[in-house]
Order: structure tokens, then sequence, then C-alpha cells
């Protein structure tokens, strides 16, 4: 995706979004990925947020501190539901802190996760998009 | 709710049980800053410093049969502090491996099982794939600056192999787009693959590495086939 941008081959309009935007990192892509693999996929996202938004800022702690969602590692799909949305608080708190009532993530864990909990935080007006979708939505075609 | 603290079997109790796991558990300090950054603390007891010490002393069977496994998301934000480099998360993983898996919680092992039969988790038909991916394509078509639009199936010697997940020719077709708009935009040459498309891989989740391996080598395979060198797992 940050070949596309850089070449040229796609380009984006940063205007189109101008609600305060917060970017979520998943445990996989971040905080994992660096430890088994030596490379955690922190700063790319936050480059294609750049050129998507004008207006956005990193949630606290982040990175390899970055709080997880509560909806990995298969949690979703076990049935234990009160847990997964208890386990939601924190993540909701962070968010909040934010002011942002966009959260981007490139994860389809995450994704469905602060759609799921959102309402039970009485946070219904949090829009959650995908890191993908955000571009998408910005395309210049 | 019982949590493995108030069902230690004393009996379980040795120290050489789990001497030969690689996860650095007996190196533990027992300094606890692992269960002050869990963000599933607490939740039914959870504790991944007892967690850590429980299996140190061999109450494995506790741990197995215990919903602590299964509460934790193997985050990883416990090792990230650890001082001692405790693998935490994948002892967790370790753990989940070891329950029977017919009573794996929820739906992961039925999940699991159904793409091993049938390539995917939905056990869903190839004719009936195939019909959502052209349905969905014939809708983007219908967009202002994507006229013309599709979405390629099984095009040989494509750039670009991108898998599915299970959920986007389920519940959330809407989500197939995104990609699919930034691929046409891009003029990228792409495809997806009608067999074995599925890109999650649960037996991440279940702790089971064989079909892992299993689901991993289908997608490769599907590489071979087709002629295709670079692979987006958006998974």
């Amino acid at each position: 995706m940050i070949k596309y941008i850089k070449e040229g081959r796609i380009k984006l309009d940063k205007s189109r979004f101008i609600q305060l935007a917060a970017y979520h990192d998943p445990c996989n892509y971040g905080r994992k990925a660096q430890k088994h693999f030596g490379h955690g996929y922190f700063d790319e996202p936050r480059w294609i947020m750049d050129q998507c938004l004008e207006n956005w800022v990193d949630l606290y702690p982040n990175r390899m501190d970055q709080i997880c969602c509560g909806g990995g590692g298969g949690t979703m799909t076990t049935g234990y539901n009160d847990e997964r949305v208890f386990y939601a608080r924190k993540k909701i708190d962070q968010i909040r802190a934010t002011g942002a009532k966009l959260i981007v993530v490139p994860c389809h864990s995450c994704h469905g996760q602060f759609n799921n909990v959102k309402s039970e935080y009485d946070f219904d007006d949090l829009e959650v998009k995908y890191l993908w979708e955000l571009v998408a939505d910005c395309l210049i075609l | 709710m019982t949590s493995p603290s108030e069902i230690i079997d004393m009996d379980q109790l040795d120290h050489t049980r789990c001497r030969t796991w690689p996860f650095s558990q007996d190196f533990c300090v027992t300094c606890g800053l692992c269960a002050s950054s869990c963000p599933a603390s607490g939740i039914d007891g959870f504790d991944p410093r007892m967690l850590v010490r429980m299996v140190s002393l061999g109450f494995v069977e506790d741990l197995v049969n215990a919903r602590w496994p299964w509460i934790c998301t193997m985050c990883g934000k416990c090792e990230n502090v650890c001082p001692m480099q405790v693998d935490i998360a994948d002892l967790i993983r370790k753990i989940r491996s070891k329950r029977e898996r017919e009573k794996v919680p929820g739906i992961l092992h039925k999940g699991l099982a159904a793409a091993l039969e049938t390539g995917n988790n939905l056990r869903l038909p190839k004719e009936d794939f195939m019909f959502i991916i052209e349905d969905v394509a014939e809708e983007v078509a219908e967009e202002p600056g994507f006229e013309g639009f599709k979405a390629p199936i099984d095009k040989k010697g494509a750039n670009i192999l991108t898998t599915i997940h299970n959920k986007l020719v389920n519940t959330h077709t809407e989500d197939l787009k995104h990609w699919w708009k930034i691929f046409h935009a891009a003029k990228e040459d792409w495809t997806v693959t009608s067999e074995n498309w599925e890109g999650t891989n649960w037996g991440y989740f279940t702790g089971d590495d064989d079909a892992m391996k299993v689901m991993v080598g289908r997608i490769v395979e599907q590489m071979k086939r087709l002629e295709i060198k670079n692979l987006l797992c958006p998974e």
C-alpha cells in the first residue's frame, strides 16, 4: 500500500475526514511481530494515516505498550462474551481520553471487537474503520 | 466462578513436569509486572503471574481445564514488561493446545475442523463463494469511478493473490470492497482463488500447530497452482 502511494499509483484526498481520528496498534501487527519477527509494524500504518488524515492522534500508551482491544486470540468466538466486553473497558477509556470519534485499525478482530462493544460503553457514535477502508474512502479517482 | 487458585490439586505438585517447556517459566522472579500490565487481570480471578508459577510447579491439568487461557487474548503486554523474558503468551497457547479438542470453547475448534474438511470455516461451497464474489464485484462496478470493475477469480500469473476472511463472504460483504477499490485504482493485477481461499487460521488460537501448517500449506499450493509470487493476507 505504501508503494502504491509513493509511486503515485493511487492518489488520496486528505480533506474528507475532518473529525479527530485515532490509530490502534493490533497486538499481532505490532508488539508480537516485533517479538517474533524482529519488526513491529508501527511506523508504516502511521505513515498511511498521515496520507489520509490531517487530524489524527495516537492513543496513549501506544506501540509496544498499546492496550489490547480484548477481541484478539480468538476471544470473539469462545462464547465468553461478558469477560470480553469487560476486558475492553481500558481500551474504551483510552480512546475516549483522546476525544476521537473515529478509530482506525488494520485488524479484523479489533474491528469486530470495537463495533461489538461500543454500545456497551455508551459510545455508539464511535466510527470504526479498517486502515484499508480509510485509504479506499480517500481515493481520488 | 471457580478460578484455578480455588481448584488446585496439590497432589499434582511436581516442579519437574514442565521442565522441558521452552518458555523460561522457571526463571520467573514473581515480581508481578505481568499481572499489573495485563488488561485481563482479575477477570475470573485471572493472574498471569500465578499462571506462570502454576506451570513451573506442574499444575498443568488445572490450567488446561480452566477458562483462564481462553480469557487471555495472548496480547503479549505481560511478556513485554517481564524482566526475565518469560514467553507468557506462547505459554498460554501451549496450555490451550492441551485442551481436548471437543472441549475447546465456542466455535473455535468447530470452525477450524470445518476449514480442514472443506477449505473454509463456513463450509461454504465453491459455487456459492464464486456467486458472492461476482455479486459484490457487480455492486462495486455500479459505483462512480469503478465502471467495468471485475474481481478476477483463479487468474493465472497475477501479481498478487489475496486471501479472504470468512466473515467477508458471510455477514460483512461490504468490507470486501475496500481492497478491491484500492486494487482498481492502482491498476493492480490481482486475483482470488476459488479453492482454499480462507484467510483465517484458527489453529493459531487453539494451539493446533499441525492444523496451522495445513492451512498455510494450502495457500502456498494455490500460489503455486496459479503461478503467483505475492500474497496479500489482510487477516
